[in-house]
This record gives structure tokens, C-alpha cells and sequence, in this order.
């Protein structure tokens, strides 16, 4: 069963929880309203916003119509650097494959660079029950690690937890006390991180994206962890969602400017990295191998249906910081890897997640801050026709649905029913409890048109 | 006589029968005369957003009938007219209609509200879909102004509500969270143009009134403006 599956009823049950959590209230709110507000300062320093957007909906665009042919090109481009590129139709070949890496050079230790494709097919529970131990280097991901939770943002994976709770968690790895304070925590996470890096057999990545024409490959990091891990050990691994493709260095430079601008409102990361091919003679860093696992998971599925604009995205969780649903519920009620409207969308596409369409009230705050213009809330509109379309909507909902319809077709029924409704107010907090805890209904009248 | 046509929208007709009146008020005011068509019952926009396309369609077929596309037609309700102007004469596959939300329409042909709100202090939410697909932010804003209230801005003026039609039930408790955000951050009265978001929040109001006082009261803009706040 894939790691995106969420059963129904999951996301209101957890999103519950969230609710009920007020501390978690507060961090969520400032911190997304902050992301907000940095991007939007970031925007107004740039000349034609539409038209850099524009840009970015064409670069990725252009990747996506002819995606099997970049990724064509991209596999022939590095492999005549030496690399090797793996296909994985599923998440489980993906993790197999990395497996089978590791194997044949004797891993003991991994260390990576964070990668929303690598929580999407689990790979370090695999690896752990390979025997093989892995360390999350993004400080985010390291601390989640640790306490043995999953990301709850795309960009801030760890946004929910306070300096506290950092604290305590770092000091369960080496029971020495630290200062609850941003630089003496990132010093002391530096510190336990060092030895990691210096010591990894494999280092695996994820890819911001990937150049057809050149075969190489971007990762954008603020930590620089992304370069430690895929230099200094013998061996690196990339796994690179199948979408991330994009056609030159030209469209790269597009995306780059958008993507950090719209996930911490930078001009560029404090680290961006664009890698080609293993280390070759004569070079002293790199490493002795490059090995790209090129995920399908479902993606390819999604080329040439009304769904395909998807695809596009870029990653930058700019659709999460707006979302007035995000901000309330919190990650975790879309599931472990992907959440917001990204979320809600892509992982009903991916798996089966019957309750992410409805996770929106089709505010379209989403589609207004993509940057490269995904309209996201009229596609959670679509997965919600499909939810009918496919009957996977309960039989009673669609039944009320066709009767309402029917009733309302007409002036006799409508006026039969809103009569019978206004005579049968009394009943009404009986009859919409959903509504009616914590709501007053609105008191039904002599209506407007028979004045 | 200029003529209009009112879509007084299901929720206005049912539930806020009097700010309709208020919005013909204003329109009548304004030198129109106001037509209500008789077999007008709703645009299907509870279906559409819900995924139903097949009962939204059965619905919005009553719109298309009960409308001529030859006068403006004119709704206090800013997801009504996002809907009829927007997605339903593609739902349909039908010409488009000319319609207008009340404030926006109110502002095109330059009409200056009596000042019965003077010295009081406002807030403005905005429709989602009002300020979203028709751009339509400045317009109820002004108007109150002309009013003579002083619009205080809400803290986040870009979150949604919560009401999101069946969103409201679906995920009731993340729906009153978002209401509550609202109502502690506005002015003593906040003034809506949608009968959804009017629904709801004013729904949430008045529980919260059970055992608070200072909760604010929620009007609509047509009733704002035709009547004054107080009224």
C-alpha cells in the first residue's frame, strides 16, 4: 500500500486534533502569516510579476508536454557523464533499487539531503530494515527524525515544532543541555551532523529538478547539506521525481527565480547546486558514483489528462502558507508526505485520499499564489466530479443531490420544499447537527418573492 | 426608466428576504426600475461546488430560463454572481449573462448612498469568489465609506470564512475556527455581500453571543447601505 493512502475520515480526525491543540494553533498561524507576508515583499521587489510567472507556467509546460522525451535525453545526457539512471515505475522498485545500491558497496550508513519523493515511497523505513542506518542532514528533517514524525510542510517540514521542543530533541542524541536558542541549536545539530556526513557510505538526494540538456542535476538548499551529502560520500543517489525535468539551463533559471522567491521569499537559496555526472579523472571531490532513480509513482498517469497541469509544480509551498484550511488543520491531517492544496490535489491523483478534494473551501487563495499558475482549486473541484462520476461519493449524498435537484427544477417544488423547510424549522438542529453545533440556522422567512 | 433584473438568489429569497428588499431598495434609489423575475429559483452553486455537476445543471437551467440576456441582471450575493457569470453558462452551454454583484454595479453607474452610517466603525469580509474570480475588492468598500462609515481592515482580510457551501459540514470544526478568526478581529459590525459567508458568520455570532457579550453583529451590505446599520 502506497505511503500517500488516506482512508476517509482521516483528515477531519486529525485535523481534530490540531484544533484541539492550541499551541499548535499559534505556530501555525505565525508562522505560515510570516512565509506569507516575506513572499509577498519578495514579489513587489521583482518588475512583472505576471510575467515571470507566465514564464515559469511555460517552462513547465513545455517539460511536461514532452516529458518522455527530456527524460530520454536526460538519461543519454548522463550516462555518457557516467552516471546511471534507474527507471522505478512503483515506490517499492524505487526502494529495492536504492537497496540493491547500498548492497553492492556494503552501506552501513546513509546520509540524505531532504526529499519529499524519498518520504513519498518510505525509503528510510526500507533501508532501516535492510539493517541500514539513515541520518536526515536537513535540520528540519533531522529533527523529525528524531522525534519520529513526518514532514507537515513541503518547504518547512518541521514549521510545527518550537525552539523547546528542538531543544529536548536534540538533547535526547547526546544528553548535553543546549541554550534554547536558534544559533546555540543550530551549532549543536551542526555538531552531531558533522560526523555524519564525514562517515556516510551513500549519500542520497533529492532533485529540485533535473536539465534534459545537460543531464544534470539541481538541488537548492539554505543549510548546504544537500552539497556535503552528495560530495563527500563514495556514492550518490538522486531520487528524482519523474515531473522535476526541465528542458535547459534557460527554463532552470526561470524556475529558480520563482521557486525561492515563493518558498522563503530568497532571490536564490543560500545554496544552489547544479551537479554533472560522478567524479571524473582527475577532479578530487565527487563521487565515484551517480545513480538516478527516476520515480514514476503514478506521474506518468496523469500526462495528457485534464490533470497534467500538476505536474508543473515546483514544489515551493507557497499554496500552504495562503491556505486558510492549512493553517487550521496542519500537515499532518493530508497525510505524511504532501499537504495543503498541493497535497489535497496531487495525492488523490497518486493514491486513494477520498477526503483531500473537500479539504478546501475552494477559497482560490492557492491558485492566486502559484507561481507558476496551477489553477488548484478549480482541480480539487474536478476531483470532487470524479468522486461522483466514479460513485465514490456515499449514495446518499448523491441521492440528496439528485433529489434537491429535482425539487428545484421547478417553481411547485421548490416552493413545496422551502414551505415545508420553513414549517419544519423547529426540527432543523435535529436535522443538520453538523450545522447546528456551534451555529445558529438561519431563521427561514415569508419568502422574498411573495411579498 | 433604466431596468434591471434582481437575482435574489436562493439563500436571499429563503433566508435574508429583507436585505433583497434593501438591495431593490438601493437600485429603485438609484433610478432603475427593478424586475423580479417570477420563475428565478437558484443558480446551482450548491451542486457545482459539491461535485454534482448532473444536479447543478438541472438547477441552473431554472436561471437561464427565468433571465433575459437584454438587461443587466443584478445580485447582492458576490459567489451568485461568480457563478452565473463565470461557470454556468459553461455548465450549460449557453450564452453568457450579463450579471453584476449589487456593489460593483451600484459603483459603474456612480451612485452615492445616503449617509446613514456617519462616525460608525466597519469592517469588510470579503467573498472569496468576489475578490478572486470577479477582482471585485475596492467597490463595497467605497460605498460604505460614502456612507459615512470608517472601515477598520481585518487582520487577515485574504482568509476565507469557512463557509465553502458543504465545507461547512464536511469539516464543521475547521469551518467554526475559521469564523471565530473573523469575528475576533473585527470592528463591532462586519459587513458582508455574500448571503453564504452572511450565513455562517452570523450563525457563529449569535452562539457565541449565548455567552459572550462584545460579539459583533454581521449585516449585509444592501442593508448597510439601504437602511444603515443601526436599522
Amino acid at each position: 500500500v502506497s505511503k500517500l493512502e488516506r482512508p476517509p475520515g482521516s483528515f477531519r480526525e486529525v485535523a481534530r486534533g490540531a484544533l484541539a491543540n492550541e499551541r499548535m494553533q499559534d505556530v501555525l498561524d505565525v508562522a505560515t502569516a510570516n512565509l506569507r507576508q516575506v513572499r509577498l515583499g519578495a514579489w513587489e521587489k521583482l518588475d512583472d510579476v505576471e510575467a515571470l510567472r507566465e514564464q515559469g507556467r511555460e517552462a513547465r509546460t513545455r517539460a511536461i508536454k514532452n516529458l518522455p522525451g527530456y527524460l530520454d535525453e536526460f538519461q543519454r545526457n548522463v550516462e555518457a557523464r557516467g552516471g546511471h539512471v534507474h527507471r522505478c515505475a512503483t515506490d517499492t522498485e524505487a526502494c529495492d533499487k536504492i537497496i540493491d545500491i547500498c548492497r553492492a558497496v556494503d552501506a552501513k550508513l546513509v546520509a540524505k539531503s531532504k526529499s519529499m519523493a524519498s518520504e513519498e515511497i518510505g525509503l528510510n523505513g526500507a533501508l532501516e530494515a535492510e539493517g541500514v542506518t539513515v541520518v536526515e542532514t536537513d535540520l528540519g528533517e533531522y529533527i523529525l527524525q528524531l522525534a519520529g514524525e513526518h514532514p507537515v510542510h513541503i518547504v518547512a517540514p518541521a514549521i510545527e515544532k518550537t525552539a523547546e521542543d528542538v531543544a529536548q530533541l536534540l538533547e535526547s542524541v547526546d544528553g548535553e543541555p543546549v541554550e534554547r536558542e536558534l544559533r546555540a541549536l543550530t551549532a549543536k545539530a551542526r555538531r552531531q551532523l558533522r560526523e555524519v556526513f564525514l562517515t556516510a557510505d551513500v549519500g542520497v538526494t533529492g532533485a529540485n529538478f533535473a536539465i534534459a540538456e545537460t543531464g544534470s542535476i539541481c538541488i537548492v538548499t539554505n543549510e548546504g547539506n544537500g552539497r556535503l551529502v552528495s560530495s563527500l560520500p563514495r556514492v550518490h543517489v538522486v531520487i528524482l521525481g519523474m515531473e522535476r525535468l526541465v528542458a535547459n539551463t534557460q527554463d532552470l533559471a526561470v524556475c529558480l527565480k520563482l521557486l525561492a522567491r515563493s518558498a522563503t521569499a530568497q532571490p536564490l537559496t543560500v545554496y544552489t547546486t547544479v551537479l554533472t555526472g560522478p567524479r571524473r579523472a582527475g577532479e578530487e571531490d565527487g563521487p565515484e558514483q551517480l545513480h538516478v532513480i527516476v520515480l514514476d509513482n503514478g506521474r506518468s498517469s496523469l500526462l495528457g489528462t485534464r490533470y497534467e497541469e500538476m505536474l508543473n509544480c515546483i514544489r515551493c509551498g507557497a499554496c500552504l502558507n495562503v491556505c486558510p484550511i492549512y493553517r487550521k488543520a496542519g500537515g499532518a491531517a493530508y497525510g505524511p508526505v504532501y499537504s495543503g492544496p498541493m497535497g489535497a490535489v496531487l495525492v488523490p491523483l497518486l493514491a486513494t485520499a477520498p477526503d483531500l478534494p473537500h479539504a478546501s473551501s475552494l477559497c482560490g487563495a492557492c491558485t492566486q499564489a502559484c507561481p507558476v499558475k496551477i489553477p488548484l482549486h478549480e482541480l480539487l473541484l474536478e476531483l470532487r466530479r470524479d468522486l461522483v462520476d466514479d460513485r465514490v461519493a456515499p449514495w446518499w449524498e448523491r441521492a440528496a443531490f439528485t433529489l434537491w435537484s429535482i425539487a428545484w427544477s421547478n417553481q411547485l417544488g421548490y416552493r413545496a420544499t422551502t414551505t415545508l423547510a420553513r414549517l419544519g424549522q423547529p426540527l432543523g438542529p435535529l436535522f443538520a447537527r453538523r450545522w447546528s453545533r456551534g451555529r445558529t440556522l438561519p431563521r427561514l422567512q415569508r419568502r422574498y418573492r411573495d411579498r | 426608466l433604466k431596468r434591471v433584473q434582481l437575482f435574489a438568489t436562493c439563500l436571499g429569497d429563503l433566508a435574508f428576504p429583507d436585505a433583497v428588499a434593501d438591495a431593490a431598495t438601493l437600485l429603485r434609489d438609484a433610478g432603475f426600475e427593478v424586475e423580479v423575475p417570477g420563475r428565478q429559483i437558484c443558480c446551482g452553486q450548491p451542486a457545482f461546488n459539491a461535485g454534482h455537476r448532473a444536479a447543478a445543471r438541472r438547477v441552473a437551467r431554472t436561471f437561464a430560463r427565468a433571465f433575459s440576456r437584454e438587461t443587466p441582471i443584478v445580485t447582492p450575493s458576490g459567489s451568485c454572481a461568480t457563478m452565473a457569470s463565470h461557470y454556468l453558462p459553461e455548465l450549460l452551454g449557453v450564452a453568457p449573462f450579463d450579471v453584476w454583484e449589487l456593489s460593483a454595479f451600484l459603483e459603474r453607474e456612480g451612485v452615492r448612498p445616503a449617509r446613514l452610517n456617519e462616525g460608525l466603525q466597519v469592517s469588510y469580509h470579503d467573498s472569496c469568489h468576489m475578490l478572486r474570480e470577479l477582482h471585485i475588492r475596492d467597490a463595497p468598500r467605497r460605498l460604505l465609506e460614502a456612507s459615512g462609515a470608517t472601515v477598520c481592515e481585518l487582520p487577515r482580510p485574504d482568509l476565507c470564512c469557512g463557509f465553502g457551501g458543504t465545507f461547512s459540514v464536511r469539516q464543521p470544526e475547521i469551518s467554526l475556527a475559521m469564523a471565530d478568526d473573523k469575528l475576533a478581529g473585527t470592528a463591532p459590525v462586519l459587513v458582508t455581500s455574500d448571503p453564504g459567508c452572511l450565513m455562517h458568520l452570523r450563525g457563529r455570532a449569535e452562539t457565541l453571543a449565548r455567552s459572550r457579550r462584545d460579539t459583533p453583529a454581521v449585516v449585509h451590505l444592501a442593508t448597510a447601505l439601504a437602511r444603515g446599520i443601526r436599522a
